[in-house]
């Protein structure tokens, strides 16, 4: 909607200027071309008065110069003198159908018009009057008349013409605008909604019938295809979920079994270690089976969040607790540095545990000679985002691995093989930082000296309670 | 008191090896009353003819699944019933409990744990009712009675307020096991609990003039900094 407005403002603007720039143009045209031949120097008028200003009287006769004689030949003008009694007292070339004498009412006439369809041109003389005359149709006469008031009142009423010229021009183009707009409204909202994926069927009729038609088929596929990628996302979740189902029931034999020989007192004690790697080694298997199965939910978006409101703090503390009340080995160490809080995230609480959780015992994977782990939390610069680091001071992670060590492992992204664990920890936990709308940064030192684990989430933007 | 062992028990599941493990496992414990069940209709037979004490239960099941077996079942039983299932997702596990299962067990389990269980489901419904009772325990030379909220030692009884008191059933209940002072205030003051840290150090603070012999140099409830609280019992009950 906002931008059908700004396309029809946009389209306004754009025609007052043009019809601005055409006025000016016009105008301009119209000195150019229209009044040069009329401005011919020297007009009439200077001619006239030039002849009445170079004429010498010598004794009872008159002269003019040469420059004076020239400028009437280049006219073909003619010239007389008409003295104060009517008579012609001078003449330059005189036609012959020029009366010789005038009267009042003469004068009086061919001094607005024509003398004799002569276009004539007069000026005062001390002696009389200067008549000029030019050849026969060579000038058309008009007299001009105007009210002081009109003459007043003209640069008002050229301004009154100019804005309502403006006006026109406004309306115009808005009448215009909004009928094109009024076509490409559903376009632009089909395009809109076509970003946002939903449905789109557009009437294809009007100007516009191919290009609603295109948007029509192109949202068919678009929704086609996410329709397809759904299915097989949903497949392949499903044949994980299926698989991870199948493998519960043999190894709760496995496990059942392994476990009740490790606890029988009557069999060797050699049988019973061994009985007691299998179960282990069932135990691994059975997390690897779930760990696989919550990451393909999380890849095809199909794990179900319970969000609520966390407080991140709250989470190191219980996954510090846990690891001290489970017995951790004194070659580790865990230290806490949460100093903000207060703030509150929006996230599932089983999910981020098991995030921070994947961290510290990433950390310890990493670092089997030991090493100090940080947990803490941090508000960044401006404010809108919330960090969990978990900094351990141990080996690092070479540079080249950090790139894909957030891919599934056996992926093509994910080269190199997998030296300890299953190698699914860091995906998982790139995956729910994901699921919670933030990002998952690791960085290990130049020199390969501990890694920097940093989970992004953003904050929901309401004054806490407290 | 009745004897647990004497409980009849109904395992329900279409895997014939699991069933024979569970039983197994059920009669190395002592349980001797054992029906099994590979479907849900005959399932439904056993608990009208033999009347099961307790039941296991998987939740995918040949003519059916688990959780409206267990509907059916709550028509004419009121018997307790642990679910034993390979679906592990939250929503089957709510699903099971919300419909009134004493219990969930994700496969694969450990026997020891599916026996502990059971044990637990078994006692809380059919000992005698002073079992359900909270423990009496002895911090050095103190007595205290978490079902009257009373300590007793050196000829003088001290009553515990009812926060002092939630404090300390958490703090017992997770004995020998640091608990977060999160925790602490949750099962205080519930879920909205923010806020009430300082409060907390003044309760824990009280609860230790009563318990300690010297509170400043506490031997049995102690801070594990920057965490919370822990409590040591030597010897319970």
């Amino acid at each position: 909607m906002e931008g059908v407005i700004r396309i029809l403002r946009r389209f306004v603007a754009a025609t007052i200027i043009i019809s601005i720039f055409l006025l000016i143009f016009n105008l301009v045209m119209l000195c150019v071309l229209v009044f040069t031949e009329n401005n011919q120097s020297p007009s009439p008028e200077n001619v006239v008065k030039q002849v009445a200003q170079s004429m010498d009287k010598q004794g009872d006769s008159y002269r003019l110069n040469e420059n004076t004689v020239k400028l009437l030949q280049q006219n073909n003008a003619w010239a007389m003198l008409i003295g104060e009694d009517g008579h012609v007292r001078w003449n330059y070339h005189l036609p012959n159908d020029v009366p010789q004498s005038y009267n009042l009412v003469e004068v009086a006439k061919f001094s607005r018009y024509y003398l004799m369809e002569y276009p004539v041109y007069t000026w005062e003389h001390q002696d009389g009057l200067i008549v000029v005359g030019y050849p026969k149709k060579s000038h058309w006469r008009y007299q001009f008349d105007y009210l002081s008031d009109w003459l007043e009142s003209l640069p008002l009423r050229l301004i009154l013409l100019l804005i309502s010229n403006a006006i026109l021009a406004l309306l115009i183009s808005i009448m215009i605008g909004t009928r094109l707009i009024r076509k490409i409204r559903p376009l632009v909202d089909g395009v809109h909604s076509l970003a946002k994926k939903e449905v789109v069927q557009l009437d294809a009729d009007g100007i516009f019938d191919d290009l609603a038609q295109s948007i029509n088929s192109t949202s068919t596929m678009l929704q086609n295809k996410t329709d397809a990628l759904k299915a097989r996302d949903e497949a392949r979740s499903n044949w994980i979920a299926g698989i991870s189902h199948d493998i519960r029931t043999p190894l709760s034999l496995v496990l059942g079994y392994a476990s009740e020989m490790e606890e029988n007192s009557d069999l060797p004690d050699e049988q019973r270690h061994q009985a007691s790697i299998i179960r282990r080694q069932g135990e691994k298997l059975r997390s690897l089976v779930s760990d696989l199965n919550l990451v393909s939910m999380l890849e095809y978006e199909m794990q179900p969040l319970h969000l609520k409101n966390i407080r991140l703090s709250v989470l190191a503390r219980q996954v510090a607790t846990d690891f001290l009340n489970n017995g951790i080995d004194d070659r580790y160490a865990i230290d806490l540095k949460l100093p903000t809080e207060a703030i509150h995230i929006i996230g599932d609480e089983k999910l981020l545990l098991r995030a921070i959780n994947n961290l510290v015992q990433n950390s310890m994977h990493h670092n089997p000679e030991g090493c100090k782990i940080v947990l803490e939390t941090a508000l960044s610069e401006e404010g809108s985002k919330y960090h969990f680091i978990v900094t351990d001071n141990g080996q690092g992670i070479p540079q080249e691995q950090l790139k894909n060590i957030t891919e599934l492992p056996y992926s093509p992204k994910r080269k190199g093989t997998i030296k300890q664990g299953h190698g699914l920890g860091l995906p998982m936990v790139a995956r729910i930082v994901q699921a919670h709308k933030g990002r998952l940064i690791l960085e290990s030192g130049e020199d390969q000296s501990g890694l920097t684990a940093v989970m992004e989430f953003p904050i929901k933007h309401q004054n806490d309670e407290h | 008191m009745v004897n647990l062992k004497d409980k009849k028990i109904l395992i329900v599941d279409d895997e014939p090896e699991i069933r024979k493990m569970i039983e197994s496992f059920l009669r190395k414990e002592g349980f001797f009353r054992i029906y099994n069940a590979t479907d849900c209709g005959s399932a439904l037979s056993i608990c009208q003819t033999d009347k099961p004490d307790i039941a296991i239960l998987d939740v995918m099941l040949p003519d059916g699944d688990g959780f409206s077996l267990l509907s059916s079942i709550r028509q004419i039983s009121e018997m307790p019933v642990l679910f034993l299932s390979a679906r592990g997702e939250d929503e089957d596990r709510l699903l099971g409990l919300g419909l009134g299962a004493d219990d969930y067990i994700v496969k694969p389990f450990l026997p020891r744990e599916l026996v502990l269980r059971l044990m637990a489901i078994l006692k809380r419904v059919y000992s005698s009712p002073i079992s359900e009772q909270l423990s009496v325990f002895q911090l050095g030379e103190q007595t205290i009675n978490l079902e009257s909220a009373v300590v007793y030692g050196n000829q003088k009884e001290l009553p515990l307020t009812a926060k002092e008191h939630a404090i300390l059933v958490k703090l017992y209940e997770n004995q020998g096991r640091i608990v977060t002072s999160d925790a602490l205030c949750q099962a205080v003051w519930g879920d909205d609990s923010y806020g009430y840290e300082n409060t907390l150090m003044v309760h824990i603070r009280r609860v230790r003039e009563k318990i300690e012999v010297d509170p400043s140099k506490p031997l049995y409830l102690l801070t594990v900094r920057g965490l919370g609280y822990k409590l040591l019992v030597k010897g319970t009950r």
